[in-house]
């Protein structure tokens, strides 16, 4: 395999790492603030992508602009549904039985929402930027996938901005670190606990709809991307935006380099080795070996 | 979800409850005088398989409180374990010991990297699995990949035979979970349920108990992936690792009670007869159905049928007293 | 007279935290003592790694002549070393003389020659007996905190580590905890007690240690130690 072949693939993956990333954040949120693994998350990224989808295919709605709605018309829904039900079950300090049910019980429901309005043909998002190529040199960037990956490092961007800028960014990082700690020093944990429930299925809803612009999709379509974030997220760490980057970019490389010798259906299988190599390897995530390596400073 | 209940209540329903069991055993067991049709006796036999799932995932899931959803992979690896050495002139009953071998092997798999760790990590591992498992199952052509794999058939088909295989499977599920309800590790399971940390404080090894809860559950499930093999005398991916069937496996403690020993029976028993049902009239709508039972139930009533039934029990009785 | 429990410059870091530095001491078999120090000295950091809760970064835990270094909390159980926690986890879904039996059925099996502990008798012991068939999450805090000794008690213990048991309780019910330590004590148990009640702990314990910033700052009897001027600083100095 030539230079340029390596190169070109490395850049597929990087590409694809932003994706990943943009993915996943949502779901390190929901677990660093509240403890809850929101299996939801696949729905909601179902949601998102029929969401771009059908701005698209109705109101000829540019999907970037659409990605971009789906952040605050899916924060809403996040927020009705930690209203409605998450707020009514017990949390704790680690991730409770209760919990995993409910938002198991919710991806069921979502699922067959989708199975109901849209049937369970595939659909894809085809616009003139679809089979673009942008050739630089010896290397040709996918155009669209450019564009995902400006748009998920924005968002990712804002996100940073947020935590580190604002007051629920704040919060959200005290609750992360310790709840206890957070709510003596008056951070109101169930309004953060909404707002960080929000934010995270906004990301899973625009998530959705950016990999929407890069994939067919079917309203299962959010299974192996479920099982994608929870090894980008394991592999970061469980709760640290770092580690979804890192966790990110390794998976993106491994499954881009798999191609090469497996066929793409083993994906799945794939993800799930490194899921469980990470944890027998690196059971606190690339965050756990970064918090070792301070000792020895 | 008290210890054997030594409590002062009158002792002529925990007679009743003693004795139901058995009758419905006994019943059961004389099924041929009941002259059924085939289609009822398949029915039974399926609720059968499932009473069997129902009660090994409780084990692990309803005593232990480790939730996984990837047990459909257990079912789909004893099915083709039992089919694949049917297939090579293996017995039947050595055929399901294979498939629960298998089965319990698998739970290793998942069991010994995720079980040490704190976190939700083993019920996110079951969901890897159980996606990682169907994926190779479809493409792998040794097995028949998607279009599944037959079971030669060299004797003529006997439907009872395979009913009695389900029946003494269940009877020996009910046994196990009776078992390892009121012995030491039962007690182990549970303090690991409740606070696994203050239970490895007073000398429970939490690592070693959930895999041994783990493993006897898959070697359960396995075992009844088998039987249904047997049965069925062909298998395919969409049918015994379909997400369903993971979904399934965890709503029929859920709905009868999970942590509890009859709970399981009484959902699978559940489950198996609402299903057809459900399937001929909304077949669109399971997993919507599912899922809003699962969220309702863990808002509502997280001890599912058996915890209706202890609140209504007393107050009836009352009534009926006076 | 050999320790039962000499640890020996353990340390402790918590991503880029140090809780624990160098600690090193020794316990000898059969007293009750005393763990000091303001708060954030690294009192609760130590007890979670004897009784391996957590796993010390460096140094050596020896008990009974066997080094037990980073051991988990189920093996510290069957080697002789148990906790009760500050605040108390019962198991909830069982009722208090069950959670009794799980320490009976998992501690050490052997111990103390003669004695037939079982669950009920534990109970009686520790005032609660009256209560075994009740859920364990109806009993008051007080019988809870007693619930937590009977249950540390069932596995037998060499080594018992008391942490604040008498926090939130009232006056009278710290005088008849304080009273069952001394009597846990009597029955041959060696108690090391991390308390913040400083008129219990010295009222109750022959010899104390004092911590300060995750390091040892002075051990000797209750007396020499309220006397010491560094230990007095410590604490003033935290109220600051």
């Amino acid at each position: 395999m030539s230079a340029v072949d390596l190169l070109n693939l490395l850049i597929a993956a990087l590409l694809q790492a932003g994706v990943y990333a943009a993915m996943s954040v949502g779901m390190t949120i929901i677990y660093g603030v509240m403890k809850i693994v929101n299996l939801a998350h696949a729905g909601f990224l179902m949601l998102g992508a029929y969401f771009v989808y059908e701005l698209y295919a109705r109101f000829h709605i540019d999907p970037l602009l659409g990605v971009l709605l789906a952040f605050p018309v899916f924060f809403l829904i996040g927020m009705s549904v930690h209203w409605v039900l998450v707020r009514r079950i017990p949390t704790s300090d680690q991730p409770t039985l209760t919990s995993l049910l409910l938002l198991f019980g919710l991806w069921l429901v979502l699922q067959n929402l989708g199975y109901v309005v849209w049937g369970n043909s595939d659909r894809a998002i085809l616009t003139p930027r679809t089979l673009d190529v942008l050739q630089i040199g010896p290397i040709s960037f996918p155009t669209v996938r450019l564009v995902v990956f400006g748009a998920a490092l924005t968002s990712l961007g804002s996100l940073e901005f947020v935590l580190h800028k604002t007051w629920f960014g704040r919060a959200v990082r005290a609750l992360m670190q310790n709840s206890d700690a957070g709510r003596i020093v008056g951070v109101n944990v169930e309004r953060t606990a909404r707002v960080a429930f929000g934010v995270g299925i906004a990301f899973a809803g625009a998530a959705g709809g950016l990999l929407a612009m890069i994939y067919s999709f079917s309203p299962d379509f959010g299974g192996p991307f479920l099982l994608r974030s929870f090894v980008v997220i394991v592999m970061g760490g469980l709760e640290s935006f770092a580690g979804v980057a890192v966790g990110s970019v390794i998976l993106a490389v491994v499954e881009t380099f798999c191609i090469l010798v497996l066929p793409a259906n083993y994906q799945p299988a794939i993800a799930f080795s490194l899921l469980v190599l990470a944890l027998i390897v690196l059971p606190e995530g690339v965050a756990g070996l970064w918090n070792k390596r301070r000792r020895w400073a | 979800m008290n210890g054997a209940g030594k409590s002062g209540a009158s002792a002529r329903p925990r007679f009743a409850f003693a004795v139901a069991p058995l009758l419905l055993l006994a019943v059961l067991a004389a099924l041929p005088a009941f002259s059924l049709g085939p289609n009822t006796v398949r029915l039974l036999f399926v609720t059968l398989v499932w009473v069997t799932i129902s009660i090994a995932w409780n084990i692990l899931g309803g005593f232990g409180g480790q939730v996984s959803f990837g047990f459909a992979v257990f079912y789909g690896l004893g099915a083709y374990t039992a089919a694949l050495s049917v297939n090579s002139g293996v017995n039947s009953i050595l055929s399901l010991l294979l498939a629960a071998s298998v089965a319990v092997l698998a739970s290793m798999l998942v069991g010994l990297p995720t079980f040490r760790l704190r976190g939700p990590y083993f019920a996110i591992a079951t969901i890897g699995v159980s996606e990682a498992v169907r994926v190779v199952m479809t493409n792998v052509s040794m097995t028949g990949g998607a279009s599944g794999y037959r079971i030669i058939e060299t004797r003529p088909f006997h439907q009872l035979e395979h009913f009695y295989a389900a029946l003494a499977l269940a009877v020996v599920a009910v046994a196990v979970s009776m078992q390892v309800r009121h012995s030491k590790f039962g007690l182990a399971l549970i303090a690991i349920r409740e606070d696994e940390e203050a239970a490895s404080d007073l000398g429970v090894n939490p690592y070693r108990t959930k895999l041994l809860a783990h493993a006897l559950a898959a070697a359960l499930t396995g075992s009844a992936g088998g039987v249904f093999a047997q049965y069925a005398a062909f298998i395919h991916p969409q049918g015994v690792f379909a997400f369903g069937i993971g979904v399934a496996i965890l709503l029929m403690p859920i709905i009868g009670g999970i942590g509890t020993v009859w709970g399981p029976v009484i959902g699978a028993v559940v489950y198996g007869l609402i299903q057809e049902e459900l399937i001929a009239s909304f077949p669109q709508l399971h997993l919507l159905i599912y899922g809003s039972l699962l969220i309702l139930i863990v808002l509502f009533e997280p001890a599912g049928i058996v915890g209706i039934a202890r609140q209504i029990v007393p107050r009836l009785r009352a009534r009926m007293e006076g | 007279m050999a320790p039962i429990l000499s640890i020996d410059r353990v340390t402790k870091y918590f991503a880029g935290l140090t809780a624990l530095k160098e600690v090193s001491f020794d316990l000898q078999p059969g007293g009750i003592y005393g763990l000091i120090g303001p708060n954030g000295a690294g009192k609760t950091t130590l007890l979670s790694i004897l009784a391996g809760s957590i796993q010390p970064t460096s140094g050596t835990v020896v008990f009974q002549d066997r080094n037990v270094t980073g051991a988990k909390s189920f093996a510290m159980a069957q080697a002789g070393i148990v906790r009760t926690h500050q605040v108390p986890r019962p198991f909830r879904a069982l009722s208090v003389l069950e959670n009794v039996e799980v320490g009976v059925r998992f501690g050490r099996s052997q111990g103390s020659a003669g004695d037939l502990w079982d669950a009920r008798r534990i109970l009686e012991w520790v005032g609660i007996a009256h209560l075994a068939d009740a859920p364990s999450v109806t009993l008051s805090v007080g019988d809870q905190k007693r619930l937590e000794l009977a249950r540390a008690l069932a596995t037998r213990p060499s080594l018992l580590l008391c942490d604040e048991v008498c926090s939130g309780l009232t006056e009278p019910e710290t005088a008849s905890v304080l009273r069952l330590l001394r009597k846990i004590q009597d029955a041959g148990t060696t108690i090391l007690y991390v308390e913040h009640n400083l008129k219990a702990i010295m009222s109750v314990s022959h010899h104390v240690i004092v911590m300060n910033f995750g390091e040892k700052l002075a051990e000797g009897s209750p007396e020499a130690v309220q006397s010491d001027p560094s230990v007095i600083a410590a604490y003033i100095g935290r109220t600051a």
